[in-house]
């Protein structure tokens, strides 16, 4: 099957400056590269500071990577850090729900904001859909009159979802959404990830320390050590025989 | 020895629109050298609890309680100075976000320094000054910070999180107390940092036997090491016990939820097979159920569950439950 994202050999660095002259260029991620099928899940794991938090922003276009290339369904999205902007179809989802949502506007016109920049959809067109998609995350069509404080923890998460969700993307990137919630909304919470993804052929990239659900969500892994890739296989073999010392350690831990 | 024994512990808000009662009739008791665990989600009171033994509680608080023993002195008759000198010498607590709860304009060795009572200081008055560095030293050290010298002089933002989390226990062990309060003390941190912590605190409850009350909402992290359990939604205890007997038979739905919830405990789940999960929110304080708090979201609900029911007791083992899943699971086969 052709993969729907395809990174190859993706490079970063960041460069801060020490003393007068003298910068320190810090990499972060070298020569990262993977491929995701269509309707799978892929897990990133490491630990801090492993580059993991830079990975998804990178896929999602919040930050450019140096080198390197970004192909989503066989199409360049992203090559040495020069992104095409027609493409809004990787879409991240963050942390903390209370906390990535804007206080100040209804759920509503948030997720109408979304569908203003990004499509040519008439405002008829726009507020159907922002209905559709808020009964897909199991929310009802009065909450778009809602405000983020009105909800929930668990319900902000699919608020937040609905966000990602609106634009139809091909891939998902949760870069630790699941990690701050309660245990009975996470698995709310992942019922309906798995739910979606089982309707839609949804990719996940999974960004997590969360090692039992990594193995119960994901079908491949990826373990990142200081920017590097040390381990890249199927969920069960890594887990079953972990060959980095990385995943030893995580394992163990 | 009974360290702590707390019977129908009652925290209520009073506002606007009336009461509302945010801990619902607690009970909770603990030896010595145990380690209990405080299990429910983010609302359901946990840290008003902890911060009601402490008495840090600030004044919009009610606090009512039937008893609340600390060593046999009932802590809720004793006038608030008597407490707090009883409470700061034998009760430490850390706090949630480590990084949050330091001064943020003192250094590392004036905080940790503050903690150190001067009864343990002996000599002179510059033999005292050096006693005292010697022991932040030692105290650093125990807590697992190698570079002790280096975070002596640093500030609360120049460091990691999971640092600032060990100088909060390093503090906390000061006095050597006999109960050490943890509310939520690894949310913040990442997973090999995390280990490390409850390393920690394991070791101190084994060489010390210091109690621990670990306050968490992570079910998996903490079963394996706590020797009871406690169970709270919306305030209400739901279900205590001995761990093990908590994982093996949960007679509470929500109990069983939660166990079921963890991807470690689902029995012959199957991969990306949906968790069992009950269904809608937790409701806000503001709009708690009258009754049995679950009593919306429970599938076993009924008539009865209207009526807030009463603790049952078997074997250290008590639950609130008018339908137990023991009994139901006993009316399905009667042999």
């Amino acid at each position: 099957m052709q993969p729907v994202l395809k990174v190859q050999s993706l490079n970063k660095s960041y460069t801060s400056r020490q003393g007068l002259f003298r910068r320190r260029s810090l990499q972060v991620l070298r020569d990262v590269s993977f491929a995701l099928a269509p309707g799978q899940t892929l897990a990133i794991i490491g630990e801090t500071g492993s580059g993991k938090s830079t990975l998804a922003k990178v896929l999602a276009g919040a930050d450019m990577a140096d080198s390197g290339q970004i192909l989503l369904n066989g199409q360049i999205v992203e090559d040495a850090g020069i992104r095409n902007h027609d493409c809004r179809t990787i879409r991240l989802i963050f942390q903390d729900p209370t906390r990535s949502l804007n206080p100040g506007l209804t759920i509503g016109d948030m997720l109408d904001d979304c569908l203003q920049y990004n499509t040519e959809l008439t405002e008829e067109q726009r507020y159907k859909k922002i209905r559709i998609t808020l009964s897909r995350v199991g929310l009802l069509g009065e909450h778009i009159d809602y405000y983020p404080h009105m909800f929930s923890g668990g319900q902000l998460q699919r608020v937040a979802l609905a966000r990602a969700l609106i634009l139809d993307p091909k891939v998902l990137v949760l870069d630790e959404a699941l990690s701050s919630l309660d245990p009975s909304v996470r698995a709310q919470t992942v019922n309906l990830l798995l739910e979606l993804q089982a309707a839609t052929g949804l990719a996940y990239v999974l960004i997590t320390h969360h090692l039992s659900l990594v193995r119960h969500m994901s079908d491949e892994i990826l373990v990142l050590n200081r920017g590097k890739v040390v381990e890249y296989g199927e969920t069960e073999c890594v887990f079953n025989t972990p060959k980095s010392k990385t995943m030893q350690k995580l394992l163990s831990a | 020895m009974q360290l702590l024994d707390i019977k129908n512990l009652t925290i209520e808000l009073r506002t606007e629109d009336g009461v509302i009662r945010a801990v619902d009739k607690v009970n909770l008791s603990l030896k010595e050298g145990e380690v209990h665990a405080l299990v429910g989600e983010s609302g359901s009171g946990k840290s008003l609890i902890a911060k009601a033994i402490v008495g840090v509680l600030n004044q919009r608080w009610t606090v009512t309680a039937d008893r609340m023993h600390w060593r046999g002195v009932d802590l809720m008759r004793l006038s608030s100075e008597k407490r707090r000198k009883l409470v700061s010498q034998d009760i430490a607590m850390i706090y949630q976000e480590p990084s949050r709860s330091l001064d943020p304009t003192a250094t590392i060795f004036d905080q940790v320094a503050e903690s150190i009572p001067d009864s343990v200081l002996k000599g002179g008055f510059f033999g005292r000054r050096k006693a005292r560095k010697e022991k932040v030293r030692a105290l650093l050290h125990k807590a697992g910070i190698r570079d002790d010298k280096k975070i002596c002089s640093s500030y609360p933002h120049e460091l990691s999180e999971g640092m600032c989390q060990k100088i909060m226990i390093a503090m906390a062990i000061a006095r050597s107390p006999k109960l050490l309060i943890a509310d939520e003390p690894t949310t913040a941190l990442e997973s090999t940092a995390r280990a490390q912590v409850f390393r920690l605190l394991k070791a101190l409850n084994q060489l010390k036997n210091m109690s621990i009350l670990m306050i968490s909402h992570e079910l998996e992290e903490i079963s394996d090491w706590s020797h009871a359990m406690h169970v709270l939604y919306c305030g209400q205890m739901v279900e205590a016990g001995p761990t093990q007997a908590i994982f093996k038979q949960p007679l509470h739905p929500y109990t069983q939820a939660l166990v079921k919830s963890l991807p470690d405990f689902g029995q012959g789940l199957g991969h990306k097979e949906a968790f069992y999960a009950l269904k809608g929110t937790i409701p806000p304080l503001q709009h708690l159920p009258i009754g049995c708090r679950l009593g919306p979201r429970c599938p076993q609900a009924q008539k009865e569950c209207v009526v807030t029911p009463r603790q049952s007791r078997s074997h250290g083992h008590s639950y609130a439950c008018h339908f137990p899943l023991i009994k139901v699971k006993q009316k399905c086969n009667p042999s």
